[in-house]
């Protein structure tokens, strides 16, 4: 199925108001069209002596004309919105269900935004693609049935109507398909080398690599829109055709009309004009349309992959007990690269307290993706309670575990929404204890609306230090009984990141913790700490 | 929020203006087209009023059906190039933006990277300029061709017949006052909806950002339904908003349905007997779609000055950095040997003081370790000398000369540097070395891979030299990585060398096995070393460095203060 009748369907659920808007548009259109033929016609009628007075029929389409625009841009917009807002729960879904969640799990944020643009593209479907589309197809027999009525060979005229409607269209969404995946790619060469010049911000000045590193970014912008200018200079020749073949058919009804009876020659002059401008659009929406078909081809991709660990087949219960153990694991992220680590052996009992530490890169967050079933090792066996994980749910695996990482996102809510994602049922008093526990109550009490304050896009109303501070009450308002803090504190300088495990000494008592760190600060109370490094773990002392 | 409200208009108000300037060309052929269009419907006009003469004078028709047919062409020809125009003028308005947005940064250097992260900035220069493609090539040429095209065509109306040009003028009138009255503006509807879609889209990245953080607590499934809510509440509210929005379209409507009809009245009683009037009563009639197309074009663009608004705050925001101009005479250096010493320098990042009168002084060849806790002052006092920053107070001496009178380009060539982490650039590997001196010969290059123990990584490596490293290549370890900054060094071959926690994230047995190759690195340059690594402290003092303890010197001043 293609990927746009895959958007299509999921809009089915809200087929009777698209429906609805759809067919008021087009009467809205055939009262435009027939507004114009009447009156071309009244004036034609008065020519020959025939008409004194306006019509009721003139004033009567014309109120129609204006009431029905009304009600179109009304119902089509609530549609829209209703479609629109279905693809973006089916899209989360996806996504939330699908591989590209553990994708999240590195630092993928900007993947994911680009993925939402795509679906932010889908947007004009509806209201720019389909409902001018369904008027082309109204329009044809209304303008066969007033050509006709001139002469046979009027008939003619529908030649550039169809060409305008449908050739042109077909042809720009072609042209605009191939050239969005010649532009995307051009644009993520963009935004590579912009992204090579401003994190190696310092190497580039200390080697005065300013001009190359700007003369590449030049270069890489330029081929992006020689790509858009490639398309826009297609698109216009298009357009100018669709204009040329338009005003021919026009001649050709003005010249039939020559020596066809007066008002229905006049009539159809007046209809072909209105009709061509209601198709005026068309070739841009075959623009859109090749767009939208690249976008949905991407969206669909990323929200109906499989998740990277199938669920089993037949799931085992949760066993009561949470004691972690890895027997002999191996895994690499694929079968073209290294091993991240073999033959890997470690036991957590439950209520136990331990770090691994070990340098960058050495696959300690590995770990925490195995523990949380974003990842499943290629050999060896990693039990909770006693269970092989491989027979648990995912979902359930994951209840019992809370998992903070530098990656935890904060979302731009109020702060007890932001808290409650731990635990949805958790009274003010509970939300209040957790804060007081990661030692940020008394920062949020001095806002002014408490825990109702609204945080920015990714927590920017509070500090980094206070930022990790609210991930940690979220986490430790979790019931889970396992704790994975993952590189908690980094991008915090050596204080707070003193005062947050001397906080989590206190807070986390009874739970079990692992804790993955490049480094340890002193302030941790920990049971074992292991050294993970070269793909082999060792214990080490602190 | 209110804050940043008032600069990004101004911000944008000064693209507008910019942006006007540029579109002369693109706007005159957008008014080429509707003089061809008023052309063209009186070549139409009098073609169907030939319909109704008897005897039909064939020069006549072959004379207007050929201006039919050539004003056509014109205008085929005008809207080619005004499309095209149109495009050049946007991309050109991004490029410039761009260019601004880079040249500042690169200027800037580090310290204008403080408050945003690199790829958030990357996001605005790269994909946020995207939306002023709109403003410029669409809603720019499309206001000025709102007022310019009513007004041509109004006057052609009123050459043609004084009434129906007044009626033209009436109703042209009557949009901007009807909307008044309405209490509505011109493009309110598609603003509204623009905000209503803003907020949608704003919960639905947030959301989608967060989604494994969603996904790990367990609460996808709430949050897709809290997702559903939102987006049915932000309906409703919206949409009791366009109802009365979408009026201002209605009245554009009525008073093109009007017009038609009134003029249809203005001629019905006199056109029977008097054959003069037909061809200027269907001119007027056929006038009259015109006289609305570029009010209607209007409206359609009206969201992409919304959108160029919505993402105004990112661009007002930015840091516009001049390159800055010291008042003395800047000078080049070249030194063999280099000395560097601090003079009562003093830094402090807004209220919070990091140095305080800091004075030392390191000779040729000598090495200084700087100690300290994080935040202690360490790599402060590395982008000081690097320029990044400038003392409030005190002044850096390089070979006796005041460091800030050197031109930035020949300080760079002095300073040598490796940090905690080198940052690889999408290359080849051979590329990442190079980096550092592209015009390098073949023979330092080689020379430098060995020097830096590269040689072994780069035979095991599928390409070898060319290999791809960096995001989407090869991934190098950590150790692997430093070596490639080392061979860096090693090619720049600068006098100077500053050395930030080199070896903060190896563990240590690489982190012996980089030291010892950074004592190479070392041999016979000046050489500042920051680092809380005990194995890099006692490597220094095998060299015999000299040691400055920051948290001691701020501790023994937290003494005499008390």
């Amino acid at each position: 199925m293609s990927p746009v009748r895959t958007i299509l369907g999921i809009w089915r659920a809200e087929q009777n108001y698209l429906a609805f808007g759809a067919l008021l548009a087009l009467a809205a259109l055939a009262a435009g069209v027939f507004l114009m033929a009447n009156a071309g016609a009244t004036a034609a009628a008065a020519i020959l002596g025939a008409a004194l007075v306006v019509p009721v029929a003139l004033q009567a389409i014309g109120a129609a004309r204006v009431i029905l625009r009304y009600s179109e841009r009304l119902v089509t917009h609530d549609a829209m919105f209703r479609a629109l807002s279905r693809v973006r729960i089916w899209f989360f879904n996806g996504l939330a269900h699908s591989a590209a969640g553990g994708l999240g799990f590195r630092r993928a944020g900007d993947l994911l935004a680009r993925l939402v643009n795509d679906v932010e593209a889908l947007d004009g479907l509806y209201l720019r693609i389909l409902v001018p589309g369904l008027g082309f197809v109204v329009l044809l027999p209304i303008l066969a049935v007033f050509l006709a009525r001139e002469n046979f060979w009027a008939l003619l005229a529908l030649l550039p109507f169809v060409l305008i409607g449908l050739w042109l269209p077909w042809r720009a969404a072609g042209l605009a398909e191939h050239n969005a995946h010649q532009a995307a790619a051009a644009m993520a060469g963009l935004r590579n080398a912009a992204l090579d010049a401003l994190s190696g911000l310092r190497e580039v000045k200390i080697f005065g690599a300013e001009a190359r590193m700007l003369a590449t970014i030049t270069a890489r912008e330029k081929t992006f829109l020689a790509a858009q200018r490639d398309l826009a200079g297609r698109v216009a020749r298009l357009n100018a055709a669709g204009m040329l073949a338009a005003q021919a058919g026009i001649l050709l009804v003005l010249l039939i009309g020559l020596t066809a009876p007066p008002i229905a020659a006049i009539a159809a002059v007046f209809v072909l004009t209105a009709a061509f401008e209601a198709i005026q659009t068309m070739p841009r929406a075959g623009v859109l349309l090749g767009q939208s078909r690249a976008a949905a081809a991407l969206v669909v991709a990323a929200a109906t992959t499989p998740p990277a660990v199938p669920e089993p087949a037949a799931p085992a219960p949760l066993p009561a007990s949470h004691a972690i153990s890895l027997d002999h694991v191996s895994f690499r992220y694929a079968a073209n690269l290294p091993y991240v680590f073999e033959s890997l052996s470690l036991q957590l009992p439950a209520g136990s307290r331990a770090a691994i530490l070990g340098p960058s890169g050495a696959g300690k967050s590995t770990i925490a993706a195995l523990l949380l079933k974003l990842q499943a090792p290629q050999s060896g066996k990693i039990r909770l309670g006693g269970a092989d994980l491989a027979t648990l749910p995912a979902e359930a695996v994951r209840s019992r575990i809370a998992y903070l990482s530098q990656s935890t996102h904060l979302f731009a809510d109020t702060i007890r929404n932001n808290l409650r994602l731990g635990d949805p049922t958790a009274t003010d008093e509970q939300l209040w204890a957790a804060l007081d526990a990661a030692k940020l109550s008394e920062a949020i009490r001095a806002l002014p609306e408490g825990l109702n304050s609204f945080l920015g896009e990714a927590g920017s109303t509070l500090s980094g230090g206070q930022g990790r501070r609210l991930a940690l009450a979220r986490t430790l308002l979790s019931p889970a009984p396992i704790l994975i803090l993952d590189e908690p504190c980094a991008g915090l300088d050596l204080a707070t990141e003193t005062a947050f495990y001397e906080t989590l000494n206190t807070a986390a008592t009874g739970r079990t913790l692992l804790l993955i760190a490049h480094r340890l600060t002193g302030a941790e109370k920990l049971d074992r700490v292991w050294r993970l490094a070269g793909g082999t773990m060792v214990a080490a002392t602190g | 929020m209110r804050k940043t409200e008032t600069p990004a208009k101004a911000w944008v108000a000064g693209e507008i203006k910019r942006g006007q300037a540029a579109a002369r060309l693109p706007i005159m052929f957008g008014a080429a087209q509707i003089v061809c269009g008023i052309l063209q419907a009186f070549c139409a006009a009098h073609l169907l009023a030939a319909i109704f003469y008897r005897a039909k004078n064939l020069l006549d028709i072959a004379i207007f059906a050929a201006g039919f047919a050539g004003f056509a062409m014109l205008r085929a020809a005008a809207q080619y190039r005004a499309e095209m125009q149109n495009f050049e003028r946007g991309a050109a308005a991004r490029h410039r933006l761009r260019s601004t947005i880079f040249s500042s940064l690169l200027a800037a250097g580090p310290a204008g990277l403080r408050a945003k992260h690199s790829a958030e900035l990357a996001g605005i220069a790269v994909d946020r300029v995207e939306v002023f493609q709109g403003l410029h090539a669409a809603w720019i040429p499309a206001t000025a061709l709102a007022v310019i095209g009513p007004v041509i065509v109004g006057l052609a109306a009123f050459a043609a017949d004084w009434r129906g040009g007044v009626i033209l003028a009436v109703a042209g009138v009557a949009v901007p006052a009807g909307m008044a009255v309405a209490g509505i503006g011109a493009g309110l509807a598609a603003a509204k909806q623009f905000a209503a879609m803003t907020r949608l889209q704003i919960r639905f990245l947030d959301r989608i950002r967060g989604i494994s953080t969603i996904v790990l607590a367990g609460r996808a499934a709430d949050e897709a339904a809290a997702l559903a809510r939102a987006a049915e509440e932000l309906r409703h509210r919206t949409m009791r908003v366009l109802r009365v929005a979408f009026l201002s379209s209605t009245i554009l409507d009525l008073a093109a349905a009007a017009a038609l009809i009134a003029i249809v009245i203005r001629f019905l009683p006199v056109l029977h007997g008097v054959p003069g009037l037909i061809p200027t009563a269907l001119f007027l009639l056929l006038l009259t779609p015109e006289f609305f197309a570029p009010l209607r074009a209007f409206a359609a663009v009206y969201q992409d000055r919304m959108a160029a608004e919505a993402a105004a705050p990112d661009f007002a925001a930015l840091p516009v950095i001049a390159p800055a101009a010291p008042a003395i005479p800047l000078r080049t250096i070249t030194a063999e040997s280099l000395t560097l010493s601090f003079d009562e320098v003093s830094f402090a990042w807004g209220e919070a003081a990091v140095l305080e009168k800091l004075s030392f002084r390191v000779g040729g060849g000598e090495m200084l370790v700087l100690t300290g806790a994080s935040g202690a002052g360490k790599s402060t006092i590395l982008d000081l000398i690097l320029g990044f920053i400038t003392p409030q107070s005190g002044k850096i001496f390089v070979n006796g000369q005041d460091i800030s009178t050197l031109i930035p380009a020949a300080r760079a060539r002095l300073i040598g540097w490796i940090g905690q982490k080198p940052t690889i650039f999408g290359g080849t590997i051979r590329d990442n070395i190079l980096f550092a001196r592209p015009e390098a010969s073949a023979q330092d290059l080689a020379e430098a891979i060995r020097r830096a123990h590269l040689t072994d990584v780069i035979a095991r490596l599928p390409a070898g030299l060319d290999t791809q490293i960096g995001e989407a290549g090869f991934g190098l370890s950590g150790g692997q990585a430093q070596r490639i900054a080392i061979a860096r060094a090693f090619l720049k071959d600068a006098p100077l060398l500053l050395l930030d926690e080199p070896t903060a994230h190896l563990d240590p047995a690489l982190e012996r096995d980089i030291l010892a190759s950074l004592k190479n690195l070392a041999a016979g340059r000046t050489v500042i070393l920051a680092t809380h690594s005990a194995l890099a402290q006692d490597f220094a003092k095998a060299t015999g460095a000299r040691r400055l303890d920051l948290d001691a010197r701020r501790h023994a001043k937290f003494l005499t203060v008390a």
